[in-house]
């Protein structure tokens, strides 16, 4: 949950809720039933996306190394479950401390930035088609972890301005 | 072609085994805490270690230093086991079997994950024969004497049993410098006891490079 939500419940039990706190648990009560509709999407869809990406990538470079490739794909997968889960938790924290932590010095390693920027520029295009509307609770969280993994920002999670 | 599915281990996908928030879990009122795979943890309060610290100094006087090194050797010997069960059980690969950036990537989360500060691996001297790994914020160099000695005579254990149980070979471990003698970050040498023993003692008056260009002498 959103630590300014913990925090709001921490003093909750000796007084009732100020009405600007209130308005912020109702804010994302509201919000749950979108967040687990677009966690069930990205859940359902993620397969057939990942894998039209995975064909695209590999038909536009085929002179990677299809290991290489694979690894960047992965690293796209696990991207995309921790953004999922940050968006139904509304908790940023997830996708920094489990998934950046993690992957941002493996993709310095090994260099795949500008596999990673094409992959990121189908991938948006493809959630785009394939999520519609729920993008907009997910593409803000995307777009911070493509962002923080690429030398150049990712500006639009349409897939128009990639730099790469 | 590539298979997304095959990419996936019965639909899962291994990520950082070691992030803080998923990997110590605690149960306050059976005062507990435990690492995600169930295993005790022991919290050491700063008291404690400065105790042990002291009551050593007092027991065994210099002595002290091998004390702390030997119980570094135990606790590193039985941290290689446990580290090697969780990766082999969590990515399936064993440390040998690992590529060494994500090795180090998992070392180093499951560092910060127990508190021992950042550690880092430095290859340079690696084709002779030396692995310098540093460690910053180490809470057992911010708790130790502060005196022109290196203290982190547990951890050059810890590293010592770690690293030789990682390569087969009977590793020792130097440290050159100190977080309690000023210095940025902790630094250790890991190699072998007869190739370390000419820069025995001379973290007190070399500093870290003139050390490394005396043992590749």
């Amino acid at each position: 949950m959103h630590p300014q939500i913990e925090e709001i419940f921490d003093d909750a039990g000796s007084r009732y809720l100020k009405i600007e706190e209130l308005r912020l648990v109702a804010q994302y009560a509201s919000s749950v039933p979108d967040r687990l509709a677009t966690y069930r999407s990205l859940r359902d869809c993620e397969l057939d996306v990942m894998q039209w990406v995975a064909d695209q990538l590999q038909a536009e470079m085929p002179q990677e190394p299809e290991a290489t490739l694979e690894r960047s794909i992965t690293n796209a997968l696990l991207m995309l479950r921790h953004c999922g889960l940050t968006m139904l938790l509304n908790q940023d924290s997830i996708v920094k401390e489990r998934f950046l932590n993690w992957v941002q010095p493996t993709v310095e390693v090994y260099n795949t930035q500008a596999i990673d920027a094409r992959l990121y520029q189908l991938l948006n295009q493809r959630l785009d088609e394939a999520l519609g509307k729920q993008m907009i609770l997910l593409s803000p969280i995307l777009l911070m972890a493509q962002n923080a993994l690429l030398p150049q920002k990712v500006e639009s999670v349409n897939g128009v301005a990639i730099g790469w | 072609m590539i298979s997304v599915a095959d990419l996936l281990i019965d639909k899962q996908l291994p990520g950082n085994y070691f992030a803080v928030d998923t990997y110590v879990r605690g149960d306050l009122e059976m005062g507990l805490i435990e690492n995600r795979q169930g295993d005790r943890l022991i919290a050491l309060p700063e008291t404690l270690i400065q105790a042990i610290y002291a009551g050593l100094e007092k027991e065994t006087g210099q002595a002290s230093r091998l004390v702390l090194f030997n119980c570094g050797r135990w606790w590193g010997k039985n941290f290689y086991a446990r580290f090697r069960e969780q990766l082999t059980d969590y990515y399936r690969l064993s440390p040998a079997d690992m590529a060494m950036v994500e090795f180090l990537q998992a070392l180093q989360q499951c560092w910060i994950a127990h508190g021992w500060g950042k550690i880092d691996l430095d290859h340079t001297h690696q084709q002779r024969g030396f692995l310098v790994v540093k460690i910053c914020n180490s809470p057992f160099a911010r708790l130790a004497p502060q005196n022109q000695q290196t203290s982190c005579h547990l951890e050059a254990g810890i590293l010592s049993a770690f690293f030789s149980q990682l390569t087969g070979r009977d590793l020792h471990c130097l440290q050159t410098t100190c977080e309690s003698m000023g210095a940025d970050c902790n630094r250790f040498v890991l190699g072998l006891q007869k190739r370390l023993e000419p820069a025995e003692g001379m973290a007190a008056i070399a500093d870290h490079d003139s050390i490394m260009q005396q043992l590749c002498q």
